[in-house]
């Protein structure tokens, strides 16, 4: 017979290393181990220590395995708090797409402690931080979010900002956007494509 | 009671085809599952009758509450209409030919002959699809005589197990095993009913298990296939990363993992590689993984 029933019990006992997640100094030891799946266990462990926000902030930033990182971000959006989002926001900075795009995604995941940083956000002088802060607000399941894109179709200066909120209207506007979409399209008179994206936008938004 | 129903939902505001667009376009970025125009009128009845239910005065509405409500319960409500429960042999059985034809030979290559092979099916629900994976190796994978095949199967529901477990089942669970399969594997019995032959029933090995609880997980190491077939869309955002970064602990370096056709991996995950194999994508876990 070529299947084989499990030699193993379903039932059996679980490994004993699982059996640490309390103890928050073994588990913070962890975070250093040289094996890379000590340390995932070590940072899902923590994923229940808000204590412990600080080291796995610190350690996003040094961890080379990006298994360990994948797993780093998601135990911080379980901890969600401002004190994660002052870790992640510096993040939409930095050199590593990888890095940028798993702080963005993170930040999507805590809508309320991101919403006071947003305005500041959209207001950075880095024109792809203010896109970043963009695709963080597609995601958001937040009220104002149209309110802050409209904000940035009125004011922004930079036509990628500009075209970033347009496709985020496009979803989620209602008709007070509407006329800030057709301002845009006059003052980008000679962008084809700011022109395509406001129709489009504008279409969707009066459901023609 | 049932007709009271029917007629608050076809008194609600119809939806027009951009809403239905943009409310595709929503739950596609939010859960994977995509709606074609053919399931229009499936999806257009549900959402109509989450409006109605809801309170919501149309569509713009209950729009704006899916969106931002922040608990994301109305989604769930929503995700749990518009998915059908239920299973039958051989269900997406193009995955199961990708497993004989490509998953099981790539693992084999690197092991002895006689080594063991191990297959999950999380969850297994009343077992139609362990015993598919069963028969399908049985049947079609040449070198099945030369590797121990170990089937696991567990699901939350203890109920489902103890069915799966008897493995008796109806025509609509056989609707697709063929005739000769049938009398091969399965004993007839009274009122159209098929029970499969015990040497089948007790190769798979079924369990209990939640998938959320990293104590019961960790007792599934060193798996070489891992079947979850639509069960992530039931979860949020943050469990479906928990899970699936349980599920890559599950796997030994190289081992594969199998998800429903609506479920995406590169909106929970970047953990696994892509494989194409035929008709359908597979998510790996690196050999050299880190």
């Amino acid at each position: 017979m070529v299947l084989v029933r499990s030699s193993r019990s379903a039932a059996e006992p679980p490994p004993v290393a699982v059996a640490e997640a309390d103890d928050l100094p073994a588990l913070l030891a962890g975070l250093d181990a040289p094996d890379p799946a000590v340390r995932r266990r070590a940072v899902r462990g923590l994923g229940a220590h808000p204590q412990a926000v600080p080291e796995l902030c610190a350690r996003l930033l040094v961890e080379p395995a990006l298994s360990v990182r994948t797993v780093l971000f998601t135990s911080l959006i379980r901890l969600k708090s401002p004190a994660v989002v002052e870790a992640l926001v510096p993040l939409l900075r930095e050199e590593d797409a990888g890095l940028r795009n798993e702080a963005t995604e993170a930040l999507q995941e805590m809508p309320e402690e991101v919403a006071p940083y947003i305005e500041s956000l959209l207001r950075d002088p880095d024109s792809d931080v203010r896109i970043l802060a963009i695709q963080v607000l597609s995601a958001l399941p937040h009220s104002d979010a149209p309110r802050w894109l409209v904000q940035v179709v009125e004011d922004d200066p930079h036509v990628n900002v500009c075209a970033a909120a347009v496709d985020c209207l496009a979803e989620v506007g209602g008709d007070e956007a509407v006329a800030p979409l057709l301002a845009l399209k006059r003052r980008f008179a000679d962008r084809p494509f700011v022109r395509f994206a406001v129709d489009l936008a504008v279409r969707r938004i009066e459901g023609r | 009671m049932i007709q009271d129903a029917c007629r608050a939902v076809d008194a609600s505001p119809p939806v027009s085809p951009e809403e239905y667009a943009k409310l595709c376009e929503f739950f596609y970025r939010r859960t994977g599952m995509m709606f074609s125009e053919k399931k229009r009128y499936f999806v257009e009845r549900r959402l109509q009758e989450r409006i109605v239910k809801t309170g919501s005065s149309g569509f713009r509405d209950y729009f704006a509450l899916l969106r931002f409500q922040a608990s994301g319960e109305e989604l769930q409500q929503l995700v749990n209409l518009m998915t059908v429960n239920e299973t039958y042999f051989f269900r997406e059985d193009y995955q199961f030919d990708a497993l004989t034809g490509s998953m099981l030979p790539e693992l084999a290559k690197a092991r002895a002959r006689g080594s063991r092979i191990r297959i999950w099916s999380v969850p297994c629900s009343t077992g139609e699809e362990p015993y598919s994976i069963a028969l399908h190796v049985l049947e079609t994978w040449d070198l099945c005589d030369d590797y121990e095949i170990e089937i696991l199967a567990s699901d939350i529901d203890s109920r489902v197990l103890a069915d799966a477990a008897d493995g008796t089942y109806g025509e609509r669970s056989l609707q697709r095993v063929p005739m000769a399969l049938r009398q091969q594997y399965f004993a007839r019995l009274a009122g159209d009913r098929y029970r499969l032959r015990s040497e089948i029933r007790d190769s798979v090995d079924f369990s209990t298990i939640n998938v959320v609880d990293p104590l019961q997980m960790a007792r599934f190491r060193g798996i070489d296939v891992i079947f979850c077939r639509n069960l992530l869309i039931y979860f949020d955002d943050l469990a479906r990363r928990e899970t699936v970064e349980a599920l890559y602990e599950c796997l030994a370096p190289g081992g594969f993992i199998c998800l429903g056709h609506s479920e995406s991996m590169n909106r929970m995950s970047s953990l696994f590689r892509p494989r194409k194999f035929g008709d359908t994508i597979v998510h790996q876990k690196p050999a050299e993984a880190e």
